[in-house]
């Protein structure tokens, strides 16, 4: 049986349909206490990769396991795990209190489990009504309903935000982190960052089937480092006179001004007044998370040096959609992204991480978020070699 | 959240040889309270039970029209001649394989959208979530529809029965042995019926493409097949053929029991028997049954083994 821990753990899964690779080499560990978000643009492979943990889709290499075990060993898997996975799923002429008996009787809830979850997504007055009438987002919380009904410890969720009202979203934020409260797992897909910023405290971000970040969304937060613009009188003696002060982060913006990276504007105020160099504007740029966002899950944005990607690559925002596959081939040139201060967070790109560990941040910031679990991910072995698939090493915790 | 707490150590819960069981009869529920809950099940039994009541009214009038003429006084003569009593011709009983035979249509029909229609309505998936394992969710799927395959056969028998006693004479009617034997052999095909059109439905997986290959084959398609099988002097293929090896299981029931009971009967008479019974090349009604089993066995673990292995995106 399972160990009851409430870990997802994600570990080389790899899928190919035909000649399309839809998730290379994944790996991520889920820990229980918080909302876990799982981040990437349509087509990164997020769907693919729930529906391998959740036994829907045959992995071609790789493994899922929810508390330790593959989901066919779960005994009575919708105790263990719920999951939202479409929209869908309901049989049109079936009523919505119907079709949650269906599936109460198979997990072996009671029948009442079904009014009891009805009530509990406010689809209480819409129980004796078809599921095929059901507006997108009453169908949004049908399927939650049916996630819910055996009082599951792990809940995944595919953008179950789609076709809710504001005041849906609300509510299902909220729902969904006191769930993960009560010490319970959740992992909630979707393709919009801003969408879950608020609800999730962990992420998982994915691009072209491959881990590109993991770990809490504050150590994100803070991996975002500021940057300051200025406008000097002399451009060159700004310069000298910052790196005399160690700051060597310093670039040249288009539009003449100096981008300095790492400092706070005061700094670089007080550096030029004791250089005697005037300013004429200095500017504090904060980059938010959705622009870090889309550097991860951009490969040509997060390249400071645009020459240096393969031509190939079209530009503009074109990166949103899954490349063709050959883009995820090994031997994938790596990017200059990996030189620049700060970035340590990124994954190395694709070439770099055949069996290398993924997203694993060198040296976690002290200030972890409370309600991070101990020994989070802080407990993913660095050395390389490590996640192969099929080594044990993480259900050790249990 | 003391429920919680449950799972949370649950390891120490039922010992496994307790959980199987109880898992799969909570899974049979499911799938039986899957077909009560929408309206296909009644909605292809009013068909069922109206095609075999019409279907035995008017067979069962036809045989009676038929031993008017074979019993009147002129025929008498000529029946005496050839050393045949057709008073004690049971007719009725090639009128019930017959409707038998027509009206299990349905019930494969019913099977046929087992498994394809929860494709449709992508309710595959929470199926699957909430099962332990894909064998254990289409087991019981298969329990339900046997099941279901004996509440359409009983229907179709109890029609069937209605309709030929409403126009047959008394003398036509089978004994009460002879009557319980098709009714047998009528649930039987009904219930093999059933899981042939489970297993093409989850070969197929598409709700219109499974039911118009099952009426194509089994209406027009198969009677082409016998139709040059006979002419070509193979009828004992015939036999082989899906439909042929169903319809020999009512058909070889009724023809025996025609025959035992009709006195003596030409040899070159009972081709022609066989062929009115709907059983032409057709075996003994277990061998029927058997070949038709096998069709069934194909296309069911065909359907299984393709849903067992595929991915559901």
């Amino acid at each position: 049986m399972h160990d009851g821990s409430g870990r997802i753990v994600v570990q080389g899964l790899t899928k190919q349909f035909g000649p399309v690779t839809a998730v290379q080499n994944l790996s991520f560990t889920v820990e229980p206490g918080s909302v876990t978000g799982f981040l990437g643009p349509n087509g990164a492979g997020k769907t693919t990769t729930l529906r391998m943990l959740l036994g829907l889709v045959t992995p071609t290499a790789g493994t899922g396991l929810i508390n330790g075990r593959p989901f066919h060993q779960l005994g009575n898997p919708a105790r263990v795990v719920g999951a939202v996975l479409e929209a869908q799923g309901f049989h049109a002429k079936r009523s919505a209190r119907d079709h949650l008996r269906v599936y109460a009787a198979a997990m072996g809830v009671p029948d009442q489990r079904a009014d009891q979850v009805l009530q509990l997504v406010g689809l209480g007055a819409a129980g004796d009504r078809k599921a095929g009438g059901f507006s997108l987002g009453m169908k949004q919380r049908l399927a939650l309903a049916t996630a819910l009904l055996g009082d599951p410890q792990v809940l995944v969720l595919d953008e179950p935000a789609n076709g809710l009202d504001p005041e849906g979203i609300a509510w299902l934020r909220q729902f969904l982190q006191s769930y993960a409260r009560s010490g319970r797992t959740v992992l909630v897909s979707s393709h919009l960052l801003a969408e879950v910023e608020q609800t999730v405290d962990q992420v998982v971000i994915v691009s072209r089937g491959q881990t590109m970040y993991y770990g809490p969304l504050d150590n994100l937060r803070q991996s975002q480092r500021s940057r300051v613009l200025v406008q000097p009188s002399d451009t060159g003696a700004l310069v000298t006179a910052l790196q005399a002060d160690g700051i060597t982060a310093i670039e040249q913006v288009p539009d003449g001004r100096i981008a300095v990276t790492g400092v706070e504007a005061k700094q670089v105020a007080d550096t030029a007044l004791k250089a005697g160099v005037s300013i004429y504007g200095i500017q504090e740029e904060k980059a938010d998370l959705e622009q870090l966002f889309f550097q991860l899950t951009n490969g040509q944005y997060a390249a400071p040096g645009v020459a240096q990607y393969p031509p190939q690559q079209p530009g503009g925002g074109s990166g949103y959609y899954a490349p063709p596959p050959g883009y995820q081939q090994p031997g994938y040139p790596p990017q200059g992204y990996q030189q620049q201060a700060g970035s340590g967070y990124y994954a190395p790109p694709p070439g770099y991480q055949q069996g290398a560990p993924q997203g694993t941040p060198p040296g976690t910031p002290p200030g972890t978020p409370p309600g991070t679990p101990p020994g989070g991910y802080q407990q993913q072995p660095p050395p390389p070699g490590q996640q192969q698939p099929g080594q044990g090493g993480f259900g050790g915790g249990a | 959240m003391t429920e919680q707490m449950n799972y949370q150590t649950g390891p120490a819960g039922p010992a496994p040889q307790y959980r199987q069981p109880s898992m799969l009869g909570n899974l049979v529920k499911a799938e039986f309270r899957k077909t009560t809950t929408t309206g296909l099940w009644w909605g292809l039994m009013i068909p069922t039970v109206l095609i075999a009541l019409g279907w035995a009214l008017a067979t069962g009038a036809i045989g009676k029209g038929l031993m008017d003429v074979v019993t009147s006084e002129d025929a008498e003569q000529l029946t005496d001649l050839i050393g045949i009593s057709p008073d004690q011709w049971q007719v009725s009983l090639f009128g019930m394989a017959r409707s038998i035979n027509v009206a299990t249509i349905f019930p494969m029909i019913f099977g046929g959208m087992a498994i394809s229609n929860e494709i449709r309505h992508r309710t595959i998936t929470t199926t699957f979530l909430t099962a332990p394992t894909r064998v254990a969710a289409l087991g019981a799927k298969m329990l339900v529809y046997v099941a279901w395959g004996a509440i359409y056969g009983l229907a179709i028998v109890a029609a069937v029965s209605i309709g030929i006693a409403i126009t047959s004479d008394v003398d036509a009617l089978p004994s009460a042995g002879g009557w319980l034997a098709m009714a047998g052999v009528g649930v039987l095909s009904s219930i093999l019926m059933t899981m042939f059109g489970v297993g093409v439905g989850a070969l197929m997986t598409s709700v219109v493409g499974t039911t118009v290959v099952l009426l194509l084959y089994m209406l027009i398609i198969e009677n082409g097949l016998q139709l040059v099988l006979s002419t070509q002097g193979l009828p004992e293929l015939i036999g082989f053929l899906p439909n042929g090896a169903v319809n020999g299981l009512t058909g070889s029931v009724a023809s025996s029991l025609f025959l035992s009971t009709a006195g003596v009967v030409p040899t070159e008479l009972e081709d022609v028997l066989r062929a009115i019974a709907g059983a032409l090349g057709a075996f003994d009604w277990w061998l029927s049954g058997l070949i038709f089993l096998v069709w069934t066995g194909l296309f069911f673990l065909g359907g299984w083994a393709a849903t067992q292995r595929r991915d559901i995106t």
